[in-house]
């Protein structure tokens, strides 16, 4: 190589060189700092970031949290959930529940309207309700199924309940003096009615051609799903490039005042990463998507505020308690020793960096469902994991490993092998049941088919580490019933994977869901909830993991901005930009 | 020539069936159950609602029965029904082609006008130190990870320089029309994308250059006393260009089909990105439709290779 090409590359080198060791403010220049007003100011767009596209924004299809977003943002709600609280709030309308529990009556806000002129009525509640009815796409139809009338009026395949032989639904009346007022009758009591309740609120000018005496599933395929016009929320949908980002403007006329931005823009990018370096490049004016691995570099551009709060879910271990590779998972003594026996706190610590809660029972400590009572913390214990799986017959073989009636203890950990964090804390929960004497290991597959075997039930599961999102309703029906156990026998699938049933604990969740007494008060679910977390705490069917924090990250240009656990765009309108 | 289309044409029905039977059976034999996977954890979904969505999507039918539903309509233009969107698949992949062009487009005219010029450079500086760097920046164009590249290009140039954007087709907010932001969108992922192509053709040029330079016409031009000019551009490089020009259509359908993995690192909504988010959530009719478009396009490709070959250079007969 001559010399002048040596120094050729040698040139290039520090070229790459001081400029990548250039570390910018980060941000906008001193000239753009904010000024110190606390008035919001008019104008300005905010721009979401988001890692994939919506799919949909007629409500009733939605299936996904981007199209939620949207839907969220340009059709208001008759209730809203207090965005620290969970508890049902009102917000479009005024709700009243009667003595029996049976009925729930609304009134909608006088000043609220379309973006047509035409006024936000009961019908267009029902014409919500109507849609879900007609709908093929839907898998909504059991959240309205306890309402008096709603199975003759849907269609729908013959165990779904739905007769498809009524015109109206009878359990819905409209005040014939107040279009504004109507009452929903439910044929028993049910709890998660007050959120469930909330339903679909579409504009009959638009929509009610698909739920006439002839309609069938023209619903599913209306161009409105893609292309709203009228709108009730604070924002009016303006464009959708598709895999791109979805244009809002704002809606002047919102009956809680009009949003103070003009713009709001749901940016589609590729990953965390681009995420993260959007905000720093100002590209994006908030996310709540941001990782705990990007936290501490984010911390340092000085343009950006982080709030942190915990997540509405969590992580954990799932054990199939009839696995017929891990027999020793069918005795709660082992399933113990296995939360004794994995350090929680370091995993914590080093997969997340410490953006979590180490958690211990079903409910997150947010919900109210969340028990008051003092829960066994398993906290890391070696030696007491060791006793544990003594005492329920496991022993140290010729090899090491403990073994029981001649077999092995051997322990297979499955995840998606598309998220690192899940696999991380795999290999090292592997590691460390190696120490107590089990030949554990970590298995990535594709989440495809890993939800598949799941929720099939499929015996070579041993043990899967996965999450739960959970709602704003706590009722943990759907994952802990016995009911959803999957049977391969009979074909039935379902999310209660750890085959683990407690009669006492089905009571609990029973009782909570539709009691005996009408009573859906918060203290008195509040006390079933109790006894199923404690069952939960005590059993130990999962290790309960951790519960993550999500880390939203924003411009500090933008003000108003307060997200909590159960809502984040609840006061989008009051938000402003700082010039 | 009219019969070599003709045979060609014929013999490609053949093989882009044997395609879309290839893709729909490992999109469908591939673990995983799409209504599983969208409605993981969805409060009070239930078998009932499950079997349902099967009915809906024609999912409860045997897997042949559901090729030759799918096969009958494809030839029709009806790609099927998206299971997430709802849509239309191939209208809505049409929707993302124009962006994978551009991307596709520009990274071929960078190939184009780097690539050839630094093989020419090359052929005729050879032994020289520009002769070297050209060579060893042939080899490193090859060898750099496309992703490794995009994004230390990203931290660069936008994060930390804040010259060029990070990620999309445009800047958010701003008219479709803008022209200069949307080249400015267009540099970073357009020049990753060509990089391969760029030292691919600087080498092909070096080495074709230097072949046509030792024929006995050149030689015979420059005894004529014809200026280097004249004897490089209207003699030697026509010559040397001709593997180039040739494969221009398999290249450009090469990049649209290549650019998933730089239209997921620089969030550029094109067909690759949509495509693959489409096999990640077992959304079969996208990926159908996606397989079968860019399939396609590559037959059309290798045609249209084949015919220029025959044009361009009068020593090739086609067929």
């Amino acid at each position: 190589m001559t010399k002048r090409f040596r120094t050729l590359i040698a040139g290039f080198a520090g070229v790459v060189l001081v400029a990548t060791a250039c570390t910018s403010s980060g941000g906008p220049s001193a000239s753009q700092s904010p000024t110190a007003s606390d008035k919001p100011q008019q104008g300005g767009k905010i721009i979401e970031g988001d890692t994939s596209d919506i799919a949909t924004m007629n409500p009733i299809l939605v299936n996904d949290t981007r199209s939620r977003r949207i839907v969220q943002l340009i059709y208001d709600d008759l209730i809203q959930a207090d965005p620290k609280t969970g508890e049902a709030k009102s917000r479009l309308a005024t709700f009243s529940i009667s003595q029996d529990g049976l009925t729930y009556s609304y009134e909608i806000n006088a000043k609220a309207n379309w973006t047509d002129g035409k006024p936000i009525i009961a019908q267009d509640w029902l014409t919500g309700l109507m849609t879900v009815g007609k709908s093929q796409l839907t898998v909504r139809k059991s959240s309205f199924k306890d309402i008096q009338g709603f199975l003759d009026y849907c269609v729908g395949s013959s165990t779904s309940g739905c007769k498809g032989t009524a015109k109206s639904i009878s359990g819905v009346k409209i005040d014939s003096a107040n279009p504004k007022k109507f009452s929903v009758t439910m044929s028993k009591v049910t709890c998660s009615a007050i959120i469930d309740l909330n339903g679909y609120i579409l504009p009959t000018q638009v929509f009610g051609k698909y739920v006439t005496d002839t309609s069938k599933d023209e619903i599913d395929t209306a161009p409105e799903n893609v292309k709203p016009t009228v709108f009730s929320g604070p924002f009016k949908f303006e464009e959708w490039r598709k895999g791109d980002q979805v244009i809002m403007s704002k809606n002047a006329d919102y009956w809680q005042g009009a949003p103070n931005v003009d713009q709001y823009i749901f940016k589609v990018v590729a990953n965390a990463t681009a995420i993260a370096n959007g905000l720093k490049t100002g590209e994006l004016t908030f996310s709540i998507l941001v990782q705990p691995k990007d936290l501490a570099d984010l911390q340092t551009v000085n343009t950006l505020q982080i709030t942190k709060y915990p997540s509405l879910g969590y992580r954990f271990i799932g054990w199939n308690t009839t696995s017929p590779q891990a027999p020793g998972l069918a005795d709660k003594r082992v399933r113990q020793a296995l939360s004794y026996g994995l350090d929680m706190d370091s995993i914590i610590k080093s997969v997340v960096f410490g953006e979590a809660l180490a958690h211990v029972a079903h409910h997150v400590p947010v919900q109210w469902a969340y028990p008051d009572i003092q829960l066994e913390p398993y906290k890391f214990d070696q030696a007491k994991a060791k006793q544990l799986l003594k005492d329920a017959g496991w022993n140290a073989g010729s090899d090491g490993f403990l073994a029981k009636d001649g077999k092995k203890f051997t322990l297979t950990i499955s995840t998606s092998s598309d998220d690192q964090q899940n696999i991380t804390t795999a290999q090292v929960a592997a590691e460390q049941y190696k120490q107590l004497g089990i030949d554990a290991k970590a298995v990535p597959e594709a989440f495809q088919g890993l939800v598949t075997k799941l929720t099939s039930g499929d015996p070579v599961l041993d043990a899967t580490i996965i999450g739960w999102s959970l709602g704003t309703e706590p009722d943990p029906y759907q994952i802990w019933h016995s009911s959803q156990i999957p049977d391969r026998a009979k074909g039935t699938t379902g999310f209660g994977f750890t085959f683990f049933k407690d009669p006492e604990m089905d009571k609990a969740i029973e009782q909570a869901r539709n009691p005996a007494n009408a009573d859906c008060s918060v203290a008195t679910r509040k006390k079933n909830y109790e006894t199923f977390n404690k069952i939960l705490n005590d059993q130990q069917p999962y290790n309960f993991g951790y519960v993550p924090n999500i880390i939203a990250t924003s411009q500090k240009t933008l003000q108003g901005f307060a997200p909590a656990s159960f809502a984040t765009v609840y006061n989008v309108y009051q938000w402003w930009i700082k010039p | 020539m009219r019969d070599f289309i003709i045979r060609r044409l014929i013999y490609a029905i053949p093989t882009l069936i044997g395609i879309s039977i290839i893709t729909f059976a490992i999109a469908r034999l591939a673990p995983g159950d799409p209504i599983r996977l969208f409605t993981f954890g969805i409060r009070d979904f239930t078998e009932a609602d499950y079997q349902q969505l099967l009915h809906r999507y024609g999912l409860d039918k045997p897997m042949p029965l559901q090729y030759i539903d799918w096969i009958t309509n494809a030839v029709r233009g009806n790609f099927g029904e998206s299971l997430i969107y709802h849509r239309e698949s191939f209208t809505m992949l049409l929707e993302r082609v124009p962006n994978t062009l551009v991307l596709a487009g520009a990274a071929l005219l960078l190939q184009l006008i780097i690539g050839v010029p630094l093989g020419v450079v090359a052929a005729f500086k050879r032994g020289t130190w520009v002769d070297g760097a050209i060579r060893v920046f042939g080899v490193a164009g090859h060898a750099v990870p496309p992703f490794w590249l995009g994004l230390i290009l990203i931290i660069v140039f936008a994060v930390q320089l804040r010259w060029l954007p990070s990620l999309g087709m445009l800047t958010v907010g701003h008219d479709q029309w803008d022209i200069l932001d949307r080249l400015k969108h267009l540099i970073l992922p357009a020049f990753v994308l060509a990089l391969t192509g760029i030292a691919n053709y600087s080498r092909i040029l070096r080495t074709e250059t230097l072949d046509v330079l030792a024929q006995d016409f050149v030689r015979t031009a420059y005894a004529k006393g014809l200026r280097e000019r004249t004897v490089v551009f209207t003699h030697a490089l026509r010559n040397a260009l001709i593997p180039v020009v040739t494969a221009l259509g398999g290249v450009l359908a090469g990049l649209v089909s290549g650019a998933l993995v730089i239209e997921q690192v620089f969030s550029w909504p094109g067909v690759g990105q949509f495509t693959f988010q489409a096999a990640i959530a077992k959304d079969y009719p996208i990926v159908q439709a996606g397989v079968m478009f860019t399939s396609t396009l590559l037959v059309i490709s290798y045609l249209l290779r084949d015919l220029t070959y025959a044009v361009v250079d009068p020593r090739i007969k086609a067929g």
